[in-house]
């Protein structure tokens, strides 16, 4: 993103907002629509995959080799957008057919899509942002949205708590980063990537302290919203009392558009501070490897564990950040995809298990899986082996490409870390392996009967086989990806 | 690209994927336990045979890999799907097809539960086997290194003893915090090296001796836990008792010289100034392993940890003989290890016909056994003579190789005389025996005193079947050794010559030519 030039006349490149131009209206019609609908009709739910859908191909038939700018450089339309995008679609339109079954019961059924919408809305300001303001409307509607769908279970104890938890510190954490954003105009006077990067090259040594002190409230803000310790706090709380969809959708969209504007901020803007930055990341990511690692060994509740699994891949994620290098970034895409496929299979399958109430959350609940639906049992086992980072499963390569950027990048003694410490976080997914395959059955099983949720599975269970196998076309593609950020 | 393949056919990819399409098919399209069985068997037996080709095309005359293949993998990375053997990794590629169908023909009985998965995890594993001893490209390498955790840990997990899953997770956890080292180790040499990963390149490259050290260390842990060596060896007593027989039988058999053959093809050829540095170190460990583990042996009450234990025992011959850097001693190792294949495997059999009826592993629960099952105490004393390495028996081959080739060491490679090294070795001829025999003793001889016993029913058929190939092998190289050594002699010498050449001149003179090389650029 270094030669952008502007200004652009400025309707010429408004089409490239049309995807979101589709979701924004387009909710807004379900909202009218959702009005008339009873009680336990799918429909809006169709409606809104549909949306999904529609801003997904519109953004396919949008995207361009070249870097598109509209509105005076505050939005950006390059490959790299549009693969985040791409993936922010899979993830939302995956927890909507999650949500199929396990919501059907809730009311106002409609306005949760709607807020899945909106939600997506903002994770696709954030990721096209070229500037701290876009950035910012996009991440608090994405959160304020987020926040909403955490408690939909209105009559549910630990949803709201959830919330609750989540709102605060997701509030202060959004404080932080304003305040770092302060600091950062304060040095450079814009709120542009590209014109701060370039003016972080020629600030004198008087600035630097504000310059850090933005640096570091910046991250501290960012690296809530994508769990990074010591920043993490709320995201087991919030994993475990969110509607499981819920969870399923917060733990990848949010994700990848978090980490997306990090790859921005660090590519176009950072480069002047790369010391400090690597250095605050590295600390953070030490950190992140740490405690996801080691918390999720003591979890019993699945969606808790996942929590913790997230958090240690993040910290794995963050060393593509640390080596900052174009392999980093193709190397975070890799990570993103599969982490998503995998992700939402796991999620799939609890909630193809979940019976009266919450059962099919404790790793209990998993024993003897294997007698009873040895699909599932088979599916769930390759995804465990696949997040541990076996190979030839896809969860491998994701490991290997950021490891193998970072090794390059010369963090030879942090890439020695995480591996130690994906060996020992290897342990907790063995451990459901060992309730699926090698317990006896303890309570009768139930399951949900959907067919779009087995499908999820299906595809999940054969996607990390198949990138496992063949890795070649995915991190072709992620490398394609990146033009427009580097 | 250059290929060497007498065959012209994809042998190896054959080798490597046909239990696995085997694996495929009987997951969709075999319904039934018998059913199950028996295309189980079709499958290993075509495996076996396909890989017969291997040693009877092998060309002895050369050091070469050879029925090479190469493709682009994954170009992103310049990963490729490269497979090649020489006389060291071939015979492993056999032995992996062949103790395949002996596990398959074991369980035929005393696997009752989950048939099906049984079957399919016992094919997977030998597919990432094979590719283990094919692989010439080091993330292949790794790709099938790691790959055979998932089907071990369900087969020790699903079907082991009574705490089989400390024992699972154990194996689990210990290989794989091993071998992620191997990884960094991999990663930072494809750097080094010019972006590349073809273990031929490795070997070719002039790592400088800080490099060698440090690789030589992940590599050392990774392989090191595989073999296993003293002090990382505790997880195989605990994996061995808990596996099921086939299990145990495959886990002694191949994955115990997974270890040893990383040795063998990375550390040697690719470190060999690491290599010569540390062998006092690696010495000291295998004399570890040799006196001390067979002194633990002596004491297990159960036989399936003896039997362990007497593995890592001999595992330590096979190290000692890989770092005395002579034809014999090496030559002698890789015996050693296909040797002890046969002879561990064929011990675990044995444990595993008196466990199918008796339920007991101790060896106090028996005693007298000759009386009701004269045909399996023969059986049983064949192996057990084996395993003392008496001449005759392939394991005394292996082990006179590596004490000969200790003693031949002496004046060549250190300051210390490598004769009390092999002095030292040499008493693990009486423990062996001790162990052994003792607990040949204790369970077959004496009086018929315990009613479990007495119930016992000799061999049938199927289960004198499957010793008797090993029986014909252990025999035949332990009294006519050299068609065996024939497909070694070249490999090894060449192995020998990397092993031996230093590599740091190579390196000082590229150091030394970089600045020359930029100057022309500029």
């Amino acid at each position: 993103m270094a030669n952008v030039t502007f200004p652009f006349p400025f309707p010429e490149h408004l089409i490239t907002l049309l995807p979101e131009m589709i979701v924004a209206v387009l909710a807004m019609v379900l909202l009218l629509i959702d009005v008339f609908i009873t009680k336990g009709n799918k429909i809006t739910a169709y409606l809104a995959i549909l949306t999904t859908l529609l801003a997904a191909v519109a953004t396919w038939s949008l995207q361009s080799s070249e870097v598109l700018v509209a509105f005076y450089g505050f939005f950006v339309f390059d490959q790299f957008a549009v693969y985040s995008k791409m993936l922010i679609f899979i993830g939302t339109a995956l927890g909507m057919i999650l949500s199929l079954e396990y919501m059907k019961n809730e009311v106002n059924i409609g306005e949760y899509y709607v807020l899945m919408l909106f939600a997506m809305l903002g994770m696709m300001l954030m990721v096209s942002a070229n500037n701290f303001i876009i950035m910012y409307l996009g991440l608090e509607l994405m959160a304020l949205c987020v926040y909403v769908l955490v408690a939909y279970q209105r009559e549910v104890l630990r949803s709201n708590e959830a919330a609750l938890k989540y709102f605060i510190l997701g509030a202060l954490s959004s404080g932080m980063l304003l305040y770092g954003i302060t600091f950062l105009y304060g040095v450079t006077g814009s709120f542009n990537f590209a014109v701060m990067g370039e003016a972080l090259q020629h600030t004198d040594s008087n600035s630097h302290a504000a310059l850090m002190l933005g640096l570091v409230f910046l991250i501290a803000g960012l690296g809530f919203k994508v769990s990074m310790a010591p920043f993490h706090m709320w995201t087991p709380d919030a994993y475990e009392g969110a509607p499981t969809p819920v969870t399923a959708f917060m733990s990848v969209a949010p994700k990848v558009a978090g980490f997306a504007i990090l790859m921005r901020i660090v590519a176009d803007l950072l480069p002047a501070v790369q010391h400090e930055y690597e250095a605050i990341l590295t600390i953070l990511a030490v950190l992140t490897i740490v405690v996801g690692n080691l918390a999720a060994i003591a979890q019993r509740n699945i969606k808790r564990m996942l929590a913790y699994s997230t958090i240690g891949h993040v910290g794995f994620i963050m060393m593509g950040l640390i080596a900052g290098t174009a392999d980093g970034f193709s190397g975070i895409l890799i990570y993103l995809s599969i982490y998503l496929i995998m992700t939402m299979g796991v999620f799939a399958i609890i909630i193809l298990m979940r019976r009266e109430g919450i059962q099919g959350e404790l790793l209990d609940d998993f024993a003897g899986l294997s007698r009873v639906r040895p699909g599932y049992a088979l599916a769930m086992g390759l995804l465990m082996f696949s997040m541990a980072g076996i190979p030839f499963l896809g969860g491998f390569w994701a490991k290997y490409a950021v490891f193998m950027a970072a090794v390059e990048a010369g963090h030879l003694n942090l890439v020695l870390f995480a591996l130690l410490f994906s060996a020992i976080g290897a342990f907790y997914y063995l451990r459901v392996v060992k309730y699926i395959y090698f317990d006896e059955e303890r309570v009768a099983f139930n399951f949900v009967e959907s067919k779009p949720l087995q499908a999820t599975v299906v595809a999940a269970a054969i996607g990390v086989v198949l990138i496992g196998v063949y890795p070649e076309p995915l991190m072709a593609l992620c490398k394609q990806a990146l033009g427009g950020l580097i | 690209m250059d290929l060497h393949n007498v065959l012209d056919f994809p042998i190896l990819s054959l080798s490597i994927f046909l239990p696995l399409a085997g694996a495929l098919v009987i997951w969709l399209f075999v319904r039934g336990d018998n059913a199950v069985r028996w295309a189980a068997l079709i499958v290993s037996i075509a495996s076996f045979v396909v890989t017969l080709p291997l040693a009877l095309s092998f060309d002895t005359s050369t050091s070469h890999m050879q029925f090479e293949e190469f493709h682009p993998w994954i170009t992103t990375f310049n990963i490729n799907y490269q497979l090649g053997v020489d006389g060291i990794s071939m015979p492993f590629i056999l032995l992996t097809s062949l103790l395949t169908i002996i596990c398959i023909v074991s369980a035929w009985q005393c696997i009752t539960s989950r048939v099906k998965e049984y079957m399919i995890a016992f094919l997977v594993l030998e597919t990432t086997l094979i590719g283990v001893f094919a692989a010439m490209d080091a993330v292949l390498f790794y790709f099938f290194w790691e790959a055979l955790l998932i089907p071990m840990y369900l087969i020790i997990g699903i079907w082991g003893g009574k705490n089989r899953v400390y024992a699972t997770l154990k194996f689990f956890l210990y290989t794989l915090a091993g071998s992620v080292l191997m990884l960094v180790a991999l990663l930072a040499m494809y750097f080094e090296a010019g972006k590349t990963f073809s273990m031929l390149a490795f070997m070719d490259y002039p790592f400088d001796f800080t490099w060698q050290i440090w690789i030589f260390i992940a590599f050392f842990i990774a392989f090191a836990v595989k073999v296993p060596m003293w002090p990382v060896h505790t997880w195989l007593p605990d994996a061995h008792t808990e596996a099921p027989t086939a299990g145990s039988v495959i886990l002694a058999g191949i994955l115990l010289k997974m270890g040893a053959y990383g040795f063998l093809r990375f550390s040697l050829p690719m470190l060999p100034d690491a290599s010569q540095y540390f062998v006092p170190f690696m010495v000291a460990f295998s004399l570890i392993a040799i006196v001390y583990i067979s002194l633990v042996a002596l004491m297990q009450t159960d036989m399936k940890r003896l039997i362990a234990y007497s593995s890592i025992a001999h595992m330590g011959f096979v190290t000692l003989g890989t770092f005395m850097f002579t034809q014999a001693a090496l030559e002698g190792a890789v015996i050693g290890m296909i040797s002890h294949g046969f002879v561990a495997a064929a011990l675990f059999l044995c444990v595993g016909v008196m466990y199918d009826r008796l339920h007991t592993r101790e060896i106090g629960d028996y005693g007298g056994v000759v009386n009701v099952m004269p045909v399996f105490a023969a059986v049983f004393l064949f192996f057990c003579m084996a395993n003392v390495a008496l001449p005759g028996a392939s394991a005394f081959v292996g082990e006179i190789m590596v004490l000969i080739g200790t003693f031949e060491a002496n004046p060549v490679y250190m300051g210390m005389s490598t004769k009390w090294v092999a002095i030292a070795a040499t008493t693990s001829v009486v423990l062996s025996a001790c162990y052994t025999l003792w607990m040949y003793k204790r369970v077959v001889m004496g009086d018929l005193v315990k009613d479990s016993v007495k119930t016992m029913k000799d061999m049938t058929v199927r289960e004198f079947g499957f010793f008797v190939p090993l029986m014909v092998l252990t025999l035949w190289m332990g009294l006519y050794p050299l068609p065996f050594l024939d497909f070694l002699h070249v490999s090894v010498a060449h192995l020998i010559e990397q092993a031996t050449t230093s590599k740091l001149d190579a390196a000082a003179a590229l150091v030394q030519a970089l600045p020359v090389i930029d100057a022309a650029h500029h």
